[in-house]
């Protein structure tokens, strides 16, 4: 007799959450991270493309050359994602409304997000500059910006929650709920968001990242409970798709951005940031991502590779 | 006897409800979830609660704020009317505030609470008998002769051993020393006190002629944040006073862990020592000044605390129970005279510290659990005990399981800015009107409130929950069209009383920061529960009784206690009162020394799980943060009523979109 692999399947599922006004979906998953031989995930993970509203400068050169002509121009930088990297999306983040830092105003803001929301016709996501104050103010004038275009706005905070919600609420967009990974939390802010009336298929959850070396077995823990507690104990707030913020949080790391001529021990600096981006992307998309925000064009292309090769 | 029924119905709201002959009409309307407005506590100072009574008969007090015209249509203060037959009230349009709230409210679900009482004991404790560790002999001695030559010691021995069959009394030192001039003052005519310490029968106490009439015994519950105090007279078993004050410790630190901290300092042991002691003797001097009776008539007390107030009562140093792996000095403690540790009532006077089981679970807990039969019974039983500390007992008689969790005081009022002990002029229980969110209050003894007490802080809690006041995590709307909530001084809050209606002249509010440790308090006694039940791998359906035990005021509300998630949504008959467990069960051991060894027993077969190293508590805590719960489904009963105020109020259903059936 030919041997039976033991079968995990349950009713459950993750919500099917659409992006954007075209045929994109994300979520929908009836198994843990591709376990097809237990069940679907009718939608595969996709990968969000990060560009920034002004020219990063504190960047490593490492992930600053490849990306050099479009650094100072967020239009053709969403348009090179998209066209040249295959983004699925584009993780618009405005940091330069960062009252700590550039602080600008909510009309530049706003222009920024029609430009390139414009210019692209993949969906997009619009991350604020994570002041919780500032943010909620932002959000609003981009989601009324934004009308009929179902962009995902956020990150929703325990304390903007409300306004940010209600901004998604007002003008029909799909909200990102952040919370400062903890499965407890995670699902705390989902229901109040939902509570305040924010649809939940139209919420996605940001548990937050660390880099491998920063916290990735935090991220990765929390993440694969957040999917059991959604497929195993049927947990319908916690049913919501994962977002992993990777390539900031990566760039971040030592490891990943310090020059070869300070550390010559550490190898090659061109190659040493993308492949501490693609060990990150991978192992939170083993644990449940759905999306993945990502920086560098060859980790992008990597971990491209890696989700047909699992898929397949 | 079961007192006269009778019954009120209100109108518009068409509600009745079956009352006590005699009952308070505000009561009545706070029973029956009938709206008032009322914010002075019930002194019949603020006027607001003004109803017609319509049919039936009322008692009133004087009623300054009516004028003869209002007193002759049938105005009169719902808080200064008693229930003397069945009767019809008019709520008027001014005291209902709000239209269309006051017709949805659900009716109330009824009070289950049922607090163990003397008439239980019979059932639950078999070994109860009125037989106190110390007992007085009165003694007619032979006077000494040529032929009777013995010592004065022998021959009191030899008439104990006559009269009560004692053999082989011990004689207490300061009592042999004052022997010789005391018997013969007293013609060999005496009365002798004898201390049973269960190994020994010690004689502690010689006195003059007969005293035995006069014996009376002292009950402590020494708690981190209160201490209370009974004094019983020995005769009867009966309570003759009773009187309880903060915990004089309390400027030295709130919580254990502080007072631990100021122990280690120079004089700082000793300071904590003399604070307690000062507490518990202006107690005893209360009651004996109350009574009056003679402090020479005091012959014992038993004392039950946590480990760590028992250590410093004591002059234990308690600095090991702060630090990995947390070991007290000692957790059975001998009998010893109270006047070692300053407390000087009159010579011989022993005191007993009920055992302890471990750092964190102290004598306290032991005298509830031995007060509420528990370890007598077949029934899973779970004990809580809502103090400073939450304490948690799961098991019967074959097993207990225990835990602590620190709470912190705020469900004894402290930590809360306008938080108190249950005592008159405490808000004890609150409604509040969905639409309008407009509070009803009644205080301990109808008096113009002057804080909130415990059960009146659960009770303020659920209400501003249910009426969207505040939302799961506890924070305040401030953006109501209401005036009460508002952003104050010390942050966001809600205003239950204003200036002019409270017995202090400010505004009585609730803070966030107070909320914030109310959520916690819950959160942390919810998490130990689940704790406990996990480690027998059980569930909170397994339970067939759960007992609680805390200062509360005379009201705790199960079902406010559940929709805030401090207690498991479970059938409210299965909840039952304890009321003070470590006074309760001091009370018990001063009558019983039955009940002594019990304790010792019960000390002994109850084991230990310390959450400080369980790294499932912090998980189970945070998802407790949260009202009712993280996982709302683990609360039904609470999502339903949710549903209800919610439509009350006007607002849209929960959670759009969702499976909530
Ligand atoms: S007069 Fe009755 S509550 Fe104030």
């Amino acid at each position: 007799m030919a041997f039976e692999s033991v079968k995990e399947t349950t009713e459950s599922r993750i919500r099917e959450v659409a992006l954007g006004t075209g045929e994109l979906k994300v979520g929908g998953e009836n198994v843990l991270a591709f376990h097809l031989f237990e069940g679907e995930m009718p939608n595969r993970p996709l990968i969000a493309v990060e560009v920034y509203d002004y020219y990063p400068e504190e960047w490593s050169d490492a992930v600053k050359e490849p990306l050099a002509d479009v650094l100072s121009d967020p239009v053709a930088w969403a348009k090179k994602a998209q066209d040249e990297w295959g983004a699925d999306l584009i993780a618009l983040r405005l940091k330069s409304t960062d009252p700590k830092g550039m602080d600008r105003s909510l009309e530049e803001a706003v222009e920024t997000v029609k430009a390139v929301v414009d210019a692209v016709n993949i969906p997009v996501m619009i991350y604020g500059s994570e002041d919780v104050e500032k943010d909620g103010e932002v959000m609003k004038a981009v989601a009324a910006a934004c009308e009929g275009k179902n962009v995902i706005i956020g990150p929703a905070l325990e304390d903007n929650y409300k306004t940010i919600g209600a901004a998604a609420i007002g003008y029909n967009h799909t909200v990102a709920a952040k919370t400062p990974i903890d499965v407890n939390l995670a699902k705390q802010l989902n229901i109040l968001l939902s509570n305040l009336g924010v649809d939940t298929e139209k919420i996605l959850i940001d548990p937050t990242t660390g880099a491998l070396g920063y916290g990735l077995e935090y991220t990765y823990s929390v993440m694969e409970r957040l999917k059991i507690a959604a497929l195993r104990q049927d947990d319908s707030m916690t049913q919501m798709p994962l977002i992993a913020d990777v390539g900031t949080e990566v760039w971040k790391a030592k490891e990943a951005k310090t020059p070869a001529s300070e550390e010559p021990l550490w190898g090659d600096e061109k190659k040493r940031g993308v492949i501490w981006e693609i060990v990150t992307a991978t192992a939170l998309l083993m644990a449940g991502a759905d999306i993945v925000i990502m920086r560098h064009p060859d980790a992008i292309k990597a971990v491209r590779k890696v989700i047909d090769n699992m898929l397949s | 006897m079961d007192r006269e029924k009778v019954r009120v119905c209100f109108y518009p709201e068409n509600r009745c409800i079956e009352v006590d002959k005699g009952e308070n009409l505000l009561r009545a309307a706070m029973k029956a979830d009938v709206h008032i407005n009322a914010s002075c506590g019930g002194e019949g100072y603020c006027g607001k609660c003004r109803v017609i009574i319509e049919k039936g008969e009322v008692k009133q007090r004087l009623q300054v704020k009516l004028s003869q015209e209002e007193i002759k249509q049938g105005y009169t203060l719902a808080c200064c009317s008693t229930v003397e037959s069945d009767v019809d009230v008019r709520i008027p349009i001014e005291s209902q505030i709000g239209d269309k709230g006051v017709l949805l409210r659900r009716p109330p679900i009824p009070l289950k609470g049922y607090t163990l009482s003397a008439k239980d004991w019979a059932e639950r404790l078999p070994q109860w008998e009125l037989n106190p560790p110390t007992a007085k002999f009165h003694l007619i001695l032979d006077k000494p002769s040529l032929e009777d030559n013995i010592s004065d010691a022998e021959r009191i021995k030899r008439g104990l051993a006559k009269l009560a069959d004692l053999k082989d009394v011990v004689i207490d030192y300061p009592m042999l020393s004052a022997l010789p001039s005391m018997v013969r003052a007293a013609s060999f005519d005496v009365t002798v006190t004898v201390l049973d310490r269960g190994m020994e029968q010690r004689a502690v106490r010689l006195e003059k002629g007969d005293t035995t009439p006069r014996q009376a015994a002292i009950a402590i519950d020494l708690g981190t944040t209160t201490v209370s105090a009974q004094l019983i007279d020995l005769q009867t078993g009966r309570v003759i006073a009773e009187a309880s004050d903060y915990n004089g410790q309390i400027s030295y630190g709130e919580d254990v862990i502080t007072r631990i901290i100021y122990s280690t300092r120079s004089t700082g042991l000793a300071k904590l020592q003399s604070a307690a002691v000062n507490t518990i003797w202006n107690l005893i001097q209360q009651m004996v000044e109350k009574t009056g009776i003679e402090f020479c008539s005091i012959t014992h007390l038993c004392i039950s605390g946590n480990t760590t107030m028992i250590h410093l009562l004591l002059g234990l140093d308690p600095r090991y129970i702060r630090v990995d792996p947390y070991i007290p000095a000692a957790t059975h403690f001998p009998w010893i005279k109270a006047s070692n540790i300053g407390i000087r009532i009159a010579s011989g006077v022993y005191l007993r510290c009920t055992p302890c089981v471990a750092s964190y679970v102290g004598g306290d807990i032991v005298a509830g659990v031995l007060a509420s039969g528990m370890f007598n019974s077949e029934k899973l039983t779970l004990y809580i005990d809502i103090g400073t500390n939450g304490e948690m007992v799961l098991g019967n008689k074959e097993w207990m399981l225990s835990c602590s969790c620190s709470a912190g005081p705020a469900f004894e009022g402290a930590g809360v800015k306008h938080g108190m002990r249950a005592t008159r002029g405490a808000i004890e229980q609150v409604r509040i009107n969905e639409v309008t969110k407009e509070p009803m209050i009644i205080t301990i003894g109808n008096r113009r409130p002057i804080g909130i007490c415990g059960s009146g802080l659960i009770d303020l809690l659920a209400e501003l929950f249910l009426t969207g006041v505040i939302d799961e995590r506890g924070k305040i709307d401030v953006d109501l069209d209401t005036p009460r909530t508002r952003v104050g001084e010390s942050g966001s809050e809600y205003v239950l009383v204003w200036a002019d209606e409270s017995g202090t002249n400010r505004d009585i509010v609730i803070t966030e920061a107070d909320i914030d440790n109310l959520m916690r308090a819950k959160a942390a006694v919810y998490a130990g529960i689940q704790i406990l039940l996990q480690e027998v791998g059980m569930k909170i359906e397994d339970v067939e009784e759960i007992l609680i035990a805390g200062a509360f005021g005379r009201y705790l509300e199960i079902d406010k206690a559940i929709i805030i998630g401090l207690l498991p949504d479970v059938d409210t008959e299965k909840i039952k009162f304890v009321g003070n467990g470590s006074l309760l069960g001091s009370y018990l051991m001063a009558l019983s020394k039955n009940l002594i060894k019990e304790a010792d027993r019960i000390a002994n077969m109850m084991t230990y799980l310390e959450l400080s190293v369980n790294p499932r508590f912090m998980e189970q805590y945070v998802s407790a943060l949260f009202l009712p719960h993280t996982h709302k489904e683990m609360f039904p009963t609470v999502l339903q009523r949710l549903e209800e105020a919610r439509a009350a109020a006007g607002l849209g259903p929960l959670e759009r979109g969702s499976e909530l059936s």
